[in-house]
C-alpha cells in the first residue's frame, strides 16, 4: 500500500468542504467579516482608544457628541459618545466581545445539554424519550425567548438587581443555555434515531460494548454535522436572545454593556436626536447576527446531501 | 398520415457541468386506435420519452431538438397555452402511482369536473354526469358515493380505476399510460390492465403503454419500441420482435422472461451468468481483488467522481509507485 | 372525532399542570405574603399565628392545591402594585395586547402568502432572490431594533443633507431619501372605542389604527421572514409532487394548478407552524410593548418584574400558557377538520 502521509492541511485543502467555500463569494465575506468582528472583539483591551470600564477615563463633558462627519463632532471620538461621554467606538468593541462570550458560553451550554438529552431520549427511547421530548415540546411551544424572559425575571428577582448585575454574564449563559437546549436536542434525537437503524450499531452491541460507549464513542461522531450546523445558528440566536434580555433590562448591567444593553441606553436618547447611540451598536448586532446566520446558511448547503443536486 | 409522429426527439436534462441526454433522437408513431408498447429496463428514458409528448418533463430536462407532429402540428414547438388545449382532452396521461397521482385534499368530483371544465364550456351539474357515466364505465361500485370522497378512502385499485376514468372524461385520441400496474397489488394488476385494453377497444382509443412487463406487452400490444440508454434499439410488429428479436439486448430480455405457457414459467438465465457460475465451480481464479482507491483512479479519470477535484488529489497521493 | 379531541384536551391539561407547577414555584420560591401583608412591625409569634392561619406551615402538596383550586376559580391573588386582584389587572391590559396580535397577524398573512407563493413559483426571478435576500436580512434583526428604526425614520424623520442642495438632482435626492416622520409612537392614543367590559379598541378611529401601525408591524418584522421561507419551502415541495404534474397532464391552468392543487397542500403545514407561531409573538409582545410603551400585558409584565409584584408575574405566567395552551390545541383540530387525510382519530390514515 501507500507509504505517502497525507497531512491534516492537506486533506483540508482536497476537501469538498474548502473546495465549496471557495466557490462562495457570500461564505468567504461573511467569514472574513465574522472573522475581524471575532479579533477586533478579543483585542478589544488593545485596540479601543478609552476603556470604558474604568470610570477614570470617562468624562461627563464630552457626553452625546455626534460620530465624526457630523456637524459638533470630536476627531478623538470617531463613533460619537454616549450619554455618559464614553467614547462609543470603545464600548461597542467591548460590548462585541460581552455578546460574543455569552452567545458561544450559550451554544457550549445548550450543545451540552441538547446532546446529552437528545443521545438518551434518541437511543433509550421508551419513557426517557417521551419526557425528555414532552419537555422540549412545552418549551418549544412556550418559545425559548419567554422561556429565557421568565428565569430571567426570577433569577433577577431572587438575586436583587446588583447581585445579578456582578454575575450577569453567568446567568446569561446559564438562561440562554436553558432555554434553547431543545433545538439541539430535537436535531440530535433525529439523527440519533436515523442513526440507530443501521448496522454499526448493531455490530458494536454484539461486540459487547457498553450503552455509553455506543452512545458517546460510536453514534455520536455520526450525528455531528447537524449538530454543527443548527450550534451555528444557535450562536446567532443566543446573541439576538442576549440583546433582547438586556434590553429588557434582565441582562448585562450599563456598567458593563453587551451590544444589547447599548442599544437600550442609547433609545432613550433618540427622541433627543442622538440616534447614534442606539443605532451604530444596533447595526453592529446586526451585521454580527447576519453573518453568522449566512455562514449557519453555507453550512447546512453543504452538509445536508440531500443538497447537492440543487 | 400516423396519429403521431415523433421524429428525432432529443431530450436533455441540464446538470452541473453539462447536459446529460436522456433521449438520442429517438423516432416512432402512433396509428389512430393503435396500442403501442414501449419496454426497457429502468432508465432507459421510457418515462422520459412519455413526458415529452406532452412537454411534461420535469424541470431540468428540455426538449434539445427534434418534433413531436400530432395530427401534423408539432407538439414541441407549441405555446404552453396551445399545448395546455391537447393535454388531458385529445391526449391523456395514466401516472404510475395511483397513490400519488390524485391530489389529496380535492374530492374526486372536484378533480374530475376541472378536467372537464378545463377544457369544455358546460356546467358543473353536466360535467357531473360525464364523470359518473366514465366512473360506471371503469365499474367502480356506487360511483354517486366517489364523487364526493377524498382519494385516501379509496384503494389503490379503486384509484387507478378513476384515473382511467379521467383519462377518459374528454374521449382523447391517445392515452398515454406509464407503467400503470406497477405500484398496484399483483392479484389486481391483469384486472386493471384488461380494463384498460377493454376500453380501448371499444372506445378506438391509441395506447401507448410504457412498461417494463414484456409478458403485459406481448399480451395488449400490437407493435412495440424496445429502448435502452436513451435510444430505441429495436421497433416493430409486437408477435414478429417476441419470436424473433434481432437485438442481443432484447433477445436477453425475452429470455429472461418465464417461459410462457410452461406452467410454473421455468427461467432461462443469461448464458453469460452460466459463463460465471462456471468459472466458478471449475475454480479458476478470479483476477486479485484491487483495493478501491485503486480501482476507482480510472473511474475520476474518465470523470465519473462528481468530485474531480477532492477525489483525485486524495487519490493520487495514495497510488502506489 | 371524540376520541382525538380526548387526546388533544388530555394533552392541553397535562401542559396546563406542568405550567401551574412551575408558576407555584415561582410564587412560593419568590413572594413572601407575610412581607405584604402585615410589614416588619409585627412581633414573631403573631407572625407564625397568621403563618398558620394562612396555611403557610401546610405541606407543599396542600398548598398547591390550595394554589390550583383558587386558580380553577379564578382567583390567582392580588396584584401588590394595584391592589386588586390580578386577573382584573391582566383583563385591563388584555385587549390592547390582542389588538397588536391581530395587527401584526393580519401583516404577516396578507404580505406572506402571496410573497412566498411567488418566490415558489418563480424561484429564479430577481424580486424572488430579492425577497429571499431580505427576509435573510429580516431573520437577523432583533424586533426592537426593528422596531427602534421604524421610530427614527417614521416617528422622528430623518433629514438627509448629503448631497449638494443647490443643484436639482442634489435636492431631489436629499427629499427622496428624507422622512417626514409623525407616526405616533407611544402609547394607544387618547381616544379609543369602547367594546365591552374592558375592552377599548383602537381599530375604529383613524387615530387608534395610526398608534397601531408601527407597533405591529414592529412585532409582524419577526416572523414574516419565518413565514416567507416556510411557505416557500413547502410550496416548491408540493410543486415537485407527481399529483401537480398530473393536474398538468389533466390540462388545468396554471392558476388553478398553483393556486388551488399547490396552495391548498401548502397551507395544511402552514397552518399548524403558523398557530404555535402566533402563541410565540405574544413573547415578542413583551419586547414591542416595552419600546412602544404599548399599554399590554407584555409591558405590564414587564414593570411587575421591575416592581417585584409577585402575584401579578405568576398570574402573567398562567394566562399566557393557557393562551398558549389552547391555541395549539385550536391548530391542532383546526388541521384536523381541514385536512382530509386526518380522520380526526389522533392518528394520520
Amino acid at each position: 500500500m501507500t507509504t505517502a502521509t497525507v497531512s491534516r492541511w492537506d486533506r483540508f485543502r482536497e476537501s469538498f468542504f474548502w473546495y465549496s467555500f471557495k466557490r462562495d463569494k457570500v461564505a468567504i465575506l461573511s467569514f472574513l467579516v465574522l472573522l475581524t468582528m471575532v479579533l477586533a472583539a478579543v483585542f478589544a483591551p488593545w485596540l479601543a482608544p478609552t476603556n470604558p470600564y474604568d470610570l477614570a477615563q470617562i468624562d461627563i463633558m464630552n457626553s452625546e457628541l455626534p460620530p465624526v462627519g457630523m456637524a459638533g463632532a470630536d476627531p478623538a471620538f470617531p463613533l460619537g459618545t454616549d450619554a455618559q461621554g464614553r467614547d462609543l467606538l470603545s464600548t461597542i468593541l467591548y460590548g462585541t466581545r460581552v455578546s460574543l462570550v455569552i452567545g458561544f458560553g450559550a451554544v457550549l451550554l445548550q450543545a451540552a445539554l441538547g446532546i446529552l438529552f437528545g443521545l438518551l431520549a434518541g437511543y433509550l427511547g421508551g419513557k426517557v424519550d417521551a419526557i425528555l421530548m414532552r419537555i422540549a415540546d412545552v418549551q418549544l411551544s412556550f418559545s425559548t425567548l419567554m422561556v429565557a424572559i421568565i428565569v430571567g425575571a426570577v433569577f433577577k428577582a431572587s438575586f436583587g438587581n446588583l447581585m445579578f448585575g456582578e454575575i450577569a454574564i453567568y446567568m446569561l449563559i446559564f438562561i440562554i443555555g436553558v432555554a434553547e437546549w431543545p433545538q439541539i436536542a430535537r436535531t440530535v434525537r433525529a439523527s440519533v434515531l436515523a442513526e440507530k437503524k443501521k448496522e454499526y450499531v448493531d455490530a458494536a452491541k454484539v461486540m459487547g460494548f457498553g450503552t455509553g460507549r455506543i452512545m458517546f464513542r460510536h453514534i455520536l461522531p455520526n450525528t455531528l454535522s447537524p449538530i454543527f450546523v443548527i450550534a451555528t445558528v444557535q450562536i446567532a440566536n443566543a446573541i439576538i436572545s442576549e440583546a433582547a434580555l438586556s434590553f429588557l433590562g434582565l441582562g448585562m448591567p450599563e456598567t458593563q454593556p453587551s451590544l444589547g444593553s447599548l442599544i437600550k441606553s442609547g433609545f432613550d436618547y433618540i427622541q433627543s436626536g442622538s440616534w447614534w447611540i442606539t443605532l451604530i451598536p444596533g447595526l453592529v448586532l446586526v451585521v454580527l447576527v447576519l453573518v453568522i446566520n449566512l455562514l449557519g446558511d453555507w453550512l447546512r448547503d453543504v452538509m445536508n446531501p440531500r443538497l447537492y443536486k440543487g | 398520415m400516423a396519429l403521431l409522429e415523433v421524429k428525432d426527439l432529443d431530450v436533455r436534462f441540464a446538470v452541473r457541468g453539462g447536459d446529460l441526454k436522456a433521449l438520442r433522437r429517438i423516432s416512432f408513431s402512433l396509428d389512430k386506435g393503435e396500442r403501442l408498447g414501449l419496454v426497457g429496463e429502468s432508465g432507459a428514458g421510457k418515462s422520459v420519452a412519455a413526458f415529452s409528448i406532452l412537454n411534461l418533463i420535469a424541470k431540468p430536462g428540455y426538449i434539445a431538438g427534434g418534433q413531436i407532429l400530432f395530427e401534423g402540428r408539432d407538439l414541441a414547438a407549441m405555446s404552453e397555452r396551445e399545448l395546455r388545449r391537447i393535454r388531458g382532452n385529445r391526449i391523456a396521461m395514466i401516472f404510475q402511482d395511483p397513490m400519488m397521482t390524485l391530489n389529496p385534499v380535492l374530492t374526486i368530483g372536484t378533480q374530475m369536473v376541472e378536467a372537464i371544465q378545463a377544457h369544455r364550456k358546460i356546467s358543473r351539474r353536466q360535467a357531473r354526469e360525464i364523470a359518473l357515466d366514465r366512473l360506471r364505465k371503469v365499474q367502480i361500485p356506487s360511483p354517486e358515493k366517489r364523487l364526493d370522497q377524498y382519494p385516501h378512502e379509496l384503494s389503490g385499485g379503486m384509484r387507478q380505476r378513476v384515473i382511467i376514468a379521467i383519462a377518459l372524461l374528454l374521449d382523447p385520441d391517445i392515452i398515454i399510460a406509464d407503467e400503470p400496474t406497477t405500484a398496484l397489488d399483483v392479484t389486481i394488476q391483469a384486472e386493471i390492465m384488461a380494463l384498460l385494453l377493454e376500453l380501448c377497444e371499444r372506445e378506438n382509443v391509441a395506447l401507448m403503454l410504457i412498461t417494463h412487463d414484456l409478458g403485459v406487452v406481448s399480451q395488449v400490444t400490437q407493435r412495440m419500441l424496445v429502448m435502452y440508454s436513451g435510444r430505441i434499439i429495436e421497433q416493430g410488429p409486437t408477435r414478429e420482435i417476441i419470436n424473433d428479436a434481432q437485438h442481443p439486448y432484447t433477445q436477453g430480455l425475452i429470455n429472461a422472461l418465464p417461459q410462457m405457457g410452461e406452467p410454473g414459467g421455468a427461467i432461462v438465465p443469461d448464458p453469460r451468468l452460466h459463463a460465471v457460475a462456471e468459472e466458478r465451480a471449475l475454480g479458476v481464479p478470479l483476477p486479485p481483488p484491487l483495493p478501491l482507491r485503486q480501482r476507482a483512479v480510472p473511474a475520476v479519470d474518465a470523470g465519473l467522481c462528481p468530485f474531480r477535484q477532492r477525489g483525485r488529489g486524495l487519490l493520487r497521493s495514495e497510488q502506489p509507485d | 372525532m371524540l376520541a382525538f379531541l380526548v387526546q388533544r384536551i388530555s394533552q392541553a391539561l397535562l401542559v396546563m399542570f406542568v405550567i401551574s407547577v412551575v408558576a407555584f414555584a415561582i410564587q412560593d420560591g419568590l413572594g413572601d405574603p407575610l412581607q405584604e401583608m402585615v410589614g416588619m412591625s409585627v412581633s414573631q409569634e403573631e407572625r407564625e399565628a397568621i403563618r398558620e392561619e394562612l396555611g403557610l406551615n401546610d405541606p407543599m402538596v396542600i398548598q398547591y392545591l390550595r394554589f390550583a383550586g383558587n386558580a380553577l376559580q379564578g382567583d390567582l391573588g392580588n396584584s401588590y402594585f394595584y391592589s386588586k386582584p390580578t386577573l382584573a389587572v391582566i383583563a385591563e391590559h388584555l385587549p390592547a395586547t390582542l389588538e397588536l396580535v391581530i395587527g401584526a397577524s393580519l401583516i404577516i398573512i396578507l404580505l406572506s402568502v402571496p410573497i412566498g407563493v411567488y418566490s415558489a413559483i418563480r424561484p429564479q426571478a430577481w424580486l424572488s432572490k430579492f425577497f429571499m435576500g431580505v427576509s435573510t436580512v429580516g431573520i437577523s434583526i432583533p424586533v426592537f431594533l426593528t422596531a427602534i428604526v421604524l421610530i427614527q425614520l417614521f416617528s422622528i424623520g430623518v433629514t438627509v443633507n448629503w448631497f449638494p442642495s443647490d443643484t436639482a438632482w442634489g435636492q431631489w435626492l436629499n427629499e427622496a431619501l428624507s422622512t417626514e416622520g409623525g407616526l405616533p409612537s407611544y402609547g394607544r392614543g387618547e381616544h379609543l372605542t369602547p367594546l365591552f367590559g374592558t375592552w377599548e379598541s383602537g381599530f375604529f378611529t383613524s387615530e387608534g389604527l395610526m398608534h397601531l401601525l408601527l407597533p405591529s408591524v414592529s412585532l409582524a418584522s419577526i416572523m414574516l421572514p419565518l413565514f416567507i421561507r416556510l411557505i416557500r419551502a413547502e410550496m416548491m415541495e408540493v410543486l415537485q409532487s407527481d399529483y401537480i404534474r398530473y393536474a398538468r397532464a389533466k390540462g388545468l391552468s396554471a392558476w388553478r394548478i398553483n393556486f388551488l392543487h399547490a396552495l391548498k397542500n401548502t397551507m395544511l403545514p402552514v397552518i399548524t407552524v403558523g398557530g404555535v407561531q402566533i402563541g410565540i409573538m405574544v413573547a415578542y409582545t413583551i419586547l414591542t410593548e416595552t419600546v412602544f410603551q404599548w399599554p399590554g400585558v407584555g409591558l405590564m409584565f414587564l414593570e411587575a418584574i421591575t416592581r417585584s409584584d409577585i402575584p401579578l408575574i405568576v398570574a402573567y405566567l398562567m394566562v399566557v400558557g393557557l393562551i398558549f395552551v389552547v391555541t395549539n390545541t385550536l391548530v391542532d383540530l383546526i388541521y384536523g377538520l381541514v385536512n382530509p387525510t386526518v380522520k380526526l382519530t389522533g392518528k394520520k390514515a
